[in-house]
């Protein structure tokens, strides 16, 4: 048998496919990330707001079971479950539900830590002024918990962000399944591989310098 | 109904076995300006936050030109939530830890409830707020962040965003108590020049020259309940109960440290 060589030229052969793929793994992560801090953002307002003993009860169940499971369960639960209840979404839509699931429940903490930085009084400013409800939220509170919670929300995407190359296994056409069709044709595995892998170090690079960008844009300015 | 500009009504309120007050009742007519002095924890920032109700009593009422504030039951309905925040906003609350929006620049901090609250576009809101930050002599920080600014600049920052909705009533607890001593002045003028035009407020403050120089009454505080109340001079003079007179004299001592 022949010593396997690395070969790059199938490297770039790859890549225009590898690309393609990527374009769907940042669909499946910024659509599943904003759905996510959606939901989060609604949780920590209901939390607050409601301040129901069952509200958090479900809530601290539903985190606890998130956090404990490993993601490539939830997403075939996910992917199974759907079809039981008559809703036949397939595995793209299926596979963003099951991002959103898990990172809502990393993003409702972060948000956690956030709120619990803005003091007390800044609720009492608003309120004295007759501010209230959606307005004090939107336009008081919720500004100053993101601020503050930029570094670990941007973490959290690039988390997602590598999480989504566990959907191959739903059938998500994204890099990693692009790349398995890929080397399972040319049957040269290292040499597409390395390419996804660059791929997806420069996504998650790219992702992690914008926390650089978005701290100077709203926290230097303002503590200089 | 009420004839008072403010009545407040057999307040009674307590945190787990502290009394923070005792049945208190207050008739303060309108252009009033009134102190209020008393030890630590004896329940005058509770009396406070008890008017614009950001402490519901447990018991009691506040009338404001003859409105009921807040709710005679624990929880508002709708319409009495919306009541409270346009009565709110017409009573300035003015904070020890100042509280301006650190995520707001100083005219932002000005226009942003002008916006929400009283719904004035854009264009007036800031027009005010130039004016308003003009008289406190913020004129020259309007792109400023709070975060950069001093002590006394955020306080009177706080003061121009609360009489930017036009209050017919300011509240102020301990507006200089966390500021450095030269910083204290600044702040003064501007609450005289509030005085000078009439506004109705009460002032919790250890600032006892400023309190018997420009107060029509002095409220003495202990317990959660009023022990003394009158004019200024008179009660600063003239301490009846045993209480004050303790007070007082613990006030000269550490004002002389100073
Ligand atoms: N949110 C609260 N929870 C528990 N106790 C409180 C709270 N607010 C005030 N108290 C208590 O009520 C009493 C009166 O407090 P306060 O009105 O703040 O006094 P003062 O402003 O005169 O120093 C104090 O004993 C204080 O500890
Ligand atoms: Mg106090």
């Amino acid at each position: 048998m022949n010593k396997v060589k690395f070969d790059i030229s199938y490297t770039f052969d790859a890549i225009p496919r590898l690309l393609e793929g990527a374009f769907v793994t940042l669909q499946v992560a910024i659509l599943g990330f904003t759905l996510s801090v959606l939901l989060a953002t609604t949780i920590t307002v209901a939390r607050t707001s409601l301040n129901s003993k069952i509200f958090n009860s479900i809530l601290a169940f539903y985190i606890s079971f998130i956090r404990g499971t490993p993601i490539l369960v939830q997403i075939f639960l996910v992917y199974y479950v759907l079809p039981v209840f008559g809703l036949n979404l397939g595995p793209f839509t299926a596979g963003i539900i099951a991002i959103t699931l898990n990172s809502a429940a990393f993003v409702t903490e972060i948000l956690r830590g956030g709120l619990a930085s803005v003091p007390i009084g800044q609720f009492e400013a608003a309120k004295s002024l007759g501010i209230s409800g959606y307005a004090l939220w939107r336009k008081i509170i919720l500004p100053q918990t993101f601020i503050t919670s930029i570094p670990p929300l941007v973490n959290e995407f690039t988390m997602v962000l590598k999480a989504t190359a566990l959907l191959s296994m739903i059938t998500v056409v994204e890099l990693m399944r692009v790349s398995q069709q890929i080397y399972s044709a040319n049957y040269h595995p290292v040499e597409v591989l390395s390419g996804t892998f660059v791929i997806y170090f420069l996504m998650c690079f790219v992702v992690s310098r914008s926390s650089v960008f978005l701290e100077n844009r709203f926290i230097v300015k303002r503590a200089r | 109904m009420t004839s008072n500009f403010l009545e407040l009504k057999g307040l009674y309120k307590t945190f787990d076995n502290i009394t923070a007050l005792n049945n208190v009742s207050l008739n303060v007519s309108k252009g009033e300006v009134i102190f209020i002095i008393g030890p630590s924890g004896c329940g005058k920032s509770t009396l406070l936050r008890a008017v614009n109700w950001l402490t519901p009593p447990d018991k009691g009422e506040v009338w404001l030109e003859g409105n009921l504030v807040g709710s005679s039951s624990s929880k508002l309905t709708i319409k009495e939530a919306k009541l409270l925040n346009n009565l709110r906003a017409k009573m300035g609350m003015v904070f020890q830890q100042f509280n301006v929006w650190p995520h707001l620049n100083v005219l932002e901090n000005v226009v942003r409830p002008q916006l929400v609250v009283a719904k004035r576009n854009k264009a007036n809101a800031e027009s005010k707020a130039l004016k308003i930050l003009d008289e406190v002599s913020l004129h020259n920080k309007i792109d400023e962040w709070p975060d950069h600014l001093s002590g006394g600049q955020k306080q009177r920052l706080a003061i121009a965003r609360a009489l930017a909705m036009d209050p017919i009533l300011m509240l102020l607890d301990e507006p200089t108590s966390a500021l450095d001593p030269e910083l204290v002045g600044e702040v003064l003028i501007v609450l005289k020049r509030l005085v000078n035009n009439g506004m109705t407020m009460l002032i919790v403050t250890h600032e006892l020259g400023f309190a018997s120089e420009f107060g029509d009454r002095l409220l003495f505080m202990d317990g959660g309940e009023i022990i003394e109340e009158g004019s200024p001079k008179k009660i600063l003079t003239m301490p009846k109960t045993k209480r004050l007179k303790m007070f007082l004299k613990k006030l000269d001592i550490t004002s002389f440290k100073h």
